[in-house]
């Protein structure tokens, strides 16, 4: 469309307003994780340390936080493994299936999505206690597969329909049983749908608060959210680290976020405009 | 898959059937059931008290608070949330250099943990060391600093701009998806028509895209109501009850005092409340799925 060179430079600095306004807090928080100790906070405030150090890095990489982050990458791992994996398993059910109960048990799939945790978590709490499971990476991970397996068949749902059915009908024509169909022409088709999904998993899960923070009791079982917001109490205004170890929770899902976006935008965009 | 091959279906349904079944929907009967015994820290054997539990919980001030804050607080983030979606969608779609690099970098809030943004934000709402009271006096928009999170009269609306902030690339990227959509042909036509930015985006743009606007908004009102770790991380539903909203009552009531039957209450209320949100999404949904099938 055509525009005046006016009009351009006009947008062209609202484009670099909306990346100011989405981007100075997360500078503002590396800046304040380089800042030494000894360095006080002026007002107003200056933008970049003096003498940056990667000081507050070290002390914030202390034993906890290295069990922290081990357990949040192992609730959210198998989160990832096993929710893709059933969801996969069910969405090629609900794609493949032509049966009206089937339908109808997508609509419930997708009603469920919108429950609210909050109102949930008493009923799952009492259930994992009368299980003695409670404070363990067991109760978190079935919750956590529960709560992303209906967004994750959705989403793997709206790749599949996209798939012919023709490729497995010639694999059935050449002999192949529905298993060997599956695992050799379903699964290798549905990639792009896998990691997108994986994506999604993961980024809910690496940041859940209310499940991690009501089953687990003791530090050992502690996952990053939950730690870090053990953190504030315990540090103080020791802002340094706070931010230091904010950084280090979000850097990893981050960087997966940026390496496998064009897949994560594309699953979520197209069932959500399709409708 | 042929007709003898149906048992594999419902093998294949059955794991993620069972979970949903077992931790997302008899959850929701255990809350209803829960809601109407009472139990406390003294005695934590639930107490069967039917509709007792319902008459002290409406009866209770703290109710109304926490009612007309969800109200607001989900108005507001939705509101909010959406328009300043479209608006940076709109923008990303001129076809600007940098777009893609900037739509990256626009969807980090969306990725950035729910714990990490509110200490983030803590932060820099922060009286004495926090950036926003920083550049306020700067650039002249504030004269003394103010402490936003400790203040009820603007603890509420400090807390949704955090969330707008982290929520808003979610929305851009649904109507930037949605924009993409639209019939170019169709712009082309009414501007050669002399129709103005704003006549096509009113008259073409709107229309063609205003199911996915429609489903979105109604999305965003239900997800915004369940919201819980920046509100409880930012304020614990303070000062003064200030930004108590149900999932932050429900945890607290349940989890910090342990009276379950009394947080469940609370529960059901809000499923009562999401019920209306949710029937509301059904009809938008179906509306959007006829227009789909006509065009």
């Amino acid at each position: 469309m055509r525009q005046t060179a006016a009009t351009r430079a006009t947008l062209i600095a609202c484009q670099l307003l909306l990346a100011a306004f989405v981007l100075l807090p997360f500078f503002w928080m590396i800046s304040v994780s380089l800042k030494p100790a000894t360095e006080p906070f002026a007002i107003p405030a200056r933008l970049w340390p003096e003498d940056p150090t990667l000081a507050n890095y070290v002390t914030a990489f202390r034993p906890e936080f290295r069990t922290y982050f081990l357990n949040s990458v192992i609730v959210s791992g198998a989160s990832v493994a096993i929710t893709v994996s059933l969801g996969l398993l069910a969405a090629y059910s609900f794609t493949r299936g032509q049966l009206l109960a089937v339908t109808a048990l997508m609509s419930a799939v997708v009603l469920a999505q919108m429950f609210p945790h909050s109102a949930i978590i008493i009923p799952i709490y009492r259930m994992m206690r009368a299980a003695d499971l409670l404070n363990t990476y067991t109760s978190l991970i079935a919750a956590y597969v529960s709560v992303t397996l209906p967004v994750a068949i959705w989403m793997l749902r709206g790749f599949l329909m996209k798939l012919p059915v023709s490729l497995e009908e010639a694999a059935a024509i050449d002999g192949a049983g529905p298993l060997r169909i599956f695992w050799d022409v379903v699964v290798p088709l549905a990639r792009p749908g896998v990691i997108a999904t994986a994506v999604y998993v993961l980024i809910v899960t690496w940041q859940e608060f209310l499940f991690a923070l009501s089953f687990t009791s003791t530090r050992e079982m502690r996952t990053l959210p939950v730690g870090l917001n053990d953190f504030i109490g315990q540090y103080g205004i020791r802002y340094g680290e706070l931010m230091a170890s904010s950084v280090m929770v979000s850097v990893p899902v981050i960087a997966v976020f940026f390496v496998l976006q064009r897949y994560f935008v594309a699953g979520l965009t197209a069932g959500a405009v399709k409708g | 898959m042929t007709r003898k091959d149906r048992w594999l279906l419902w093998i294949f349904l059955a794991p993620s059937l069972g979970l949903i079944g077992l931790f997302l929907y008899w959850p929701m009967v255990g809350t209803v059931i829960e809601s109407f015994y009472a139990t406390s820290f003294i005695s934590p054997n639930p107490e069967f008290v039917g509709f007792d539990g319902y008459r002290e919980v409406f009866s209770d001030r703290d109710f109304d608070d926490v009612f007309w804050n969800s109200i607001a607080w989900t108005l507001g983030v939705v509101v909010f949330q959406n328009m300043l979606g479209f608006l940076a969608a709109m923008l990303l779609n001129q076809g600007l250099p940098f777009r893609g690099v900037t739509r990256a970098l626009v969807l980090m809030p969306f990725v950035l943990p729910g714990v990490v943004t509110a200490i983030l934000w803590r932060f820099m709402y922060d009286p004495q060391l926090g950036l926003v009271n920083s550049l306020m006096i700067r650039t002249g928009l504030a004269s003394e600093t103010s402490a936003w999170l400790a203040n009820p009269d603007t603890a509420m609306a400090a807390v949704i701009f955090v969330a707008v902030w982290k929520g808003f690339p979610f929305s851009m990227l649904i109507y930037l998806a949605a924009l993409q959509t639209v019939d170019r042909s169709q712009l082309e036509a009414a501007t050669l028509d002399g129709a103005g930015p704003l006549r096509r985006l009113w008259d073409v743009t709107l229309p063609a895209i205003r199911h996915v606007i429609l489903v979105n908004v109604v999305l965003t009102l239900i997800l915004t109501f369940n919201y819980f770790d920046i509100v409880w991380v930012m304020t614990r539903g303070g000062p003064q009850q200030a930004t108590h909203i149900f999932p932050t009552k429900i945890y607290e009531t349940g989890f910090g005092q342990f009276r379950f039957g009394e947080a469940a209450t609370y529960g059901v209320v809000s499923i009562l409340v999401l019920a209306v949100l949710v029937a509301l999404y059904v009809i938008v949904q179906a509306g959007a799925n006829r227009r789909g099938r006509r065009t």
